[in-house]
């Protein structure tokens, strides 16, 4: 076609060369200097003189984490970013101390119950105001719990403390710093849920703030509460910034900071991307990071950057058995699936130290919790076996067990919000095989979760999942069959399970707070839980990792290892 | 000639019902409950149903499904698209908010990513070496081949993190836009070039070219003169899927350089099936999509005369 062309053009003479070539060599050498540019870091992070000396006031602190908040009303919250950012800018009634998980005094100096555990009596601090100045007082807190716990259609806000204070009627205010909440059953949960520190968290805001719409609280200018930080701007997606409130002096007695938080800010920036938040640390960007994962720890550490955990208290990674799916409903296979794993594989290949393997549903961090490391919760695999052959599960040509011709087949449900959870249970699938037991893994991210666990009592042998909440009744709401009933629990049809002697058990929970007593209770339902109907294979105990500079001290975790900045300070000065 | 512009328009409009009626449908179809997602997802079993049922009838979830398209589709029609279910934003306003950062991302990267293809096809038509010729090539399916994530993050690698010449999250200026900016235009350059590449090919082999040669032109001003005017031309034809490539790599780029954006506010909204959010999104993004293509319709016969000719002769 173009050979007419082509002659003309190579019957010319020889010409300058053209510009392209420059242009594509510029381009190569750009591409190729970009690329080979990949300069090593040395590891000269230690900067700054550390020390754990006086606290220096001021600087803005640079934080990372995944999530972001979908509204700055603290009161809403299904994620991590909004109950952190929630406990900076909002107090609550009592503050839990993480280590003992007594709970102690904080905008309420003192209280008490009755003998029932249907009414409360909190004795306000009557030195606390909100930031716009308005005094906290009795008929603050009537109006938050008033609004938390029913909502309000008018304002679009929605019941979001239904679930943490069941049975709630109502606030009195018999004088301006005294606040008695009555409720319609016992419920001895409720003075660890004044303190409570998680998702959807009661922490109070001003009256002003209740009266605007989940619309007009996006303006998080409009959100007045009394904490030590209060808000300057918040940008969905991308980060909330907050500044000291100037005269706070009502942290936690029990925390022992006196007066103002140390920092000027604090910027809570959103990086979905794992390897941003790392490599933004790690080049000095951000101060510190949340989220950060199992294979990050280490070459985060030989950095010389500081990793702080905590595990989440409350309940630990768990497997909850359907005691009505085959072939779940058989006690034999749920206990060989509690004895059937090894322990010590999953902790050298999966977890760091800043992980812990379950030893009780419970975690180690809540009063009440026992240790069943040394009965059902250790790996045994000929008992597990041996279980299983007397209950009549015969191996198959394929290593599988079957009984009446019915494979030994366990589905599990599970959310793969944690990057331990995928891989920890690959553990113990592997391990469940080797005893014949096929466990069938479905996990998947929360949306698919939660439009999956609908179906659960009849699709799945197993939900796997955790619940943050720093107190025993954490196990009421999860099994009792009359609240979340995640065994399936049912008269007549969970073969061999007393219903009522469950139910029971749970509900003694909510019924009183000697301690003593609570923690019988408490043994009592794990006893049941773990032991004798085995309703629940716990795996690990999730944790809540920060990786920080060295200059940065003092990030508390909370009872729910939630994070708070009141007393954090840096020593670089900026 | 009207006839033509009505059967574009009432297509564009078409366009765009279809893709508001469709979401609609899908996310009903889709097993989760958006209340469902307003809890925290280990409560679940715990959520009292006179609760669930209060926060399915604040937003109208607990009205028949087709009431509720109709009331959506009524109040779309002028404008509103009521407020986000998750934050309780208006749904234009929490567009409005985000878009101004899609958009400058959007329309700087389509500006390098159409330097990009023209330059390679440029110097791949005005190259004598086959090597290079080839190679330059390779280039455009190379682009495409290469994922978003994987490019930003080796570039953030590179440039932010070794270097330190640009943050390596956030929006703040211009500073903040080149890394995203380069990252997104790679992948959109790719269809253009291809595109770009062949019909140079086939220009330079055109009747009028051997002609201008004939004349004694020289090469660079056959390709600048005569070429590049008659082969730049189609690449308005995939101005949508251009369009459409932008989407869907900013949905990847805002995440990996934590940009807040309209694509990442598109993959929150369906992950927490956001009803009216995602309906005000696939709303405008159709609309966008539809005026494109329209555009380019109504714009073709102006630019190309051939067209030009047989519209008029189709209509007298």
């Amino acid at each position: 076609m173009s050979d007419l062309r082509s002659s003309i053009e190579n019957a010319e003479s020889h010409r300058k060369r053209w510009p392209w070539v420059a242009g594509v060599a510029v381009l190569a050498v750009l591409l190729a200097g970009g690329i080979g540019f990949a300069v090593t870091r040395d590891g000269s992070a230690s900067e700054a003189a550390a020390g754990d000396g006086q606290p220096v006031r001021g600087g803005t602190l640079q934080f990372a984490l995944i999530d972001y908040q979908r509204s700055p009303d603290p009161q809403l919250g299904t994620n991590y970013a909004e109950s952190l950012i929630g406990n900076n800018v909002t107090d609550k009634l009592t503050w839990q101390d993480p280590d003992t998980g007594e709970i102690t005094p904080w905008l309420a100096e003192s209280w008490e119950y009755n003998t029932d555990l249907t009414q409360f009596t909190f004795h306000l601090r009557k030195d606390v105001t909100f930031s716009d100045g308005t005094p906290f007082d009795s008929a603050v807190v009537k109006a938050n719990f008033d609004q938390y716990v029913h909502g309000d259609d008018k304002l679009g806000i929605n019941p979001n403390g239904a679930v943490l204070l069941p049975g709630y009627i109502e606030t009195q205010t018999p004088d301006a710093y005294t606040a008695v909440v009555t409720f319609a059953k016992p419920l001895a949960s409720f003075l660890q849920a004044s303190s409570f520190t998680a998702n959807a968290q009661p922490g109070f805001l001003s009256l002003s703030t209740l009266a605007r719409s989940a619309e007009e609280r996006t303006d998080p200018t409009k959100v007045i509460g009394t904490g030590p930080f209060v808000y300057e701007s918040w940008e969905e997606q991308v980060k909330t910034v907050l500044v000291k409130r100037t005269g706070y002096n009502w942290a936690p007695p029990s925390i022992k900071h006196q007066g103002e938080a140390y920092l000027d800010k604090v910027v809570f920036n959103t990086i979905p991307e794992a390897s941003v938040r790392t490599g933004s640390l790690a080049s000095g960007t951000i101060d510190a990071t949340l989220d950060v994962g199992t294979t990050d720890e280490k070459p985060l550490k030989d950095q010389g950057f500081k990793i702080i955990s905590r595990s989440v208290s409350g309940t630990a990674i768990y497997f909850n058995f359907n005691s009505q799916r085959f072939p779940t409903n058989d006690i034999a296979v749920r206990k060989a699936i509690q004895l059937g794993w090894d322990r010590s594989a999953v902790e050298k290949t999966v977890l760091t130290d800043s992980y812990s393997i379950a030893t009780s549903v419970l975690n180690k961090s809540v009063k009440g919790y026992v240790d069943y490391s040394g009965s059902v919760l250790k790996y045994d695999p000929d008992q597990a076996k041996k279980l299983l052959d007397d209950a009549g599960w015969k191996p198959g040509t394929d290593g599988i067990r079957a009984k009446d011709g019915k494979r030994l087949e366990v589905k599990l449900l599970g959310i793969s919000n944690l990057v331990a959870n995928k891989p920890a249970y690959e553990s113990v699938q592997q391990d469940l095989s080797k005893i014949g037991i096929d466990l069938q893994l479905t996990v998947v991210p929360i949306p698919d979760y939660t439009a999956l666990i609908a179906k659960a009592k009849t699709d799945f042998n197993a939900t796997a999942a955790n619940r943050s909440r720093n107190d025993a009744a954490a196990l009421n709401l999860v099994y009792n069959p009359s609240l979340g009933n995640s065994s399936y629990l049912e008269q007549g049809v969970s073969t061999g399970i007393d219903v009522a002697e469950v139910t029971d058990a749970l509900g003694k929970l909510e019924t009183t707070l000697d301690p003593a007593k609570r923690n019988e209770y408490a043994k009592t339902a794990q006893d049941l839980l773990l032991e004798k109907y085995a309703l629940v294979n716990p795996v690990y105990n999730p944790s809540q990792v920060i990786a920080h500079a060295d200059y940065v001290h003092n990030i508390i975790f909370d009872a729910q290892s939630r994070n708070h900045f009141v007393d954090a300070w840096k020593s670089n000065g900026k | 000639m009207i006839r033509y512009v009505a059967l574009k328009v009432g297509r564009a409009v078409f366009v765009v019902w279809a893709a508001f009626t469709v979401t609609f449908v899908l996310l009903f179809v889709l097993p989760a409950n958006p209340v469902d997602l307003l809890f925290d997802p280990t409560e679940l079993n715990s959520i009292p149903p006179e609760v669930r049922a209060q926060v399915a009838e604040n937003y109208g979830f607990n009205k028949p499904v087709l009431l509720q398209y109709a009331d959506r589709l009524g109040h779309a029609l002028i404008g509103d698209f009521g407020n986000s279910v998750q934050s309780g934003r208006p749904v234009i306003a929490a567009i409005l908010d985000v878009l101004p950062s899609t958009l400058i991302l959007a329309s700087a990267a389509l500006v390098l990513a159409t330097l990009i293809a023209f330059a390679i096809a440029l110097v791949a038509t005005a190259t004598r070496r086959p090597w290079l010729r080839n190679l330059v090539e390779a280039l455009p399916s190379g682009a495409v081949s290469v994922p978003v994530f994987l490019s930003g993050i080796l570039i953030l690698q590179v440039f932010s993190f070794q270097l330190g010449w640009f943050p390596s999250f956030g929006d703040n200026g211009v500073q903040s836009l080149i890394l995203p900016l380069i990252t997104l235009a790679v992948p959109v350059a790719g269809p253009i070039a291809q595109l770009l590449v062949r019909s140079f090919a086939t220009e330079f082999g055109a009747g009028y070219v051997t002609t201008s040669w004939a004349k004694g032109a020289t090469r660079g001003r056959i390709i600048v003169h005569d070429v590049f005017r008659n082969a730049g031309l189609p690449a308005l034809t995939i101005a949508g899927v251009t369009f459409g490539n932008l989407i869907a790599g900013s949905v990847i780029t805002e995440t990996v350089f934590a940009r807040r954006g309209l694509g990442r506010m598109t993959q929150t909204a369906i992950n927490t099936l956001d009803v009216p959010l995602v309906a005000g999104i696939v709303v405008l993004v159709a609309v966008t999509f539809a005026l494109i293509n329209l555009t380019v319709d109504l714009i073709y016969p102006v630019l190309d005369p051939r067209l030009r000719a047989s519209l008029t002769a189709g209509v007298s």
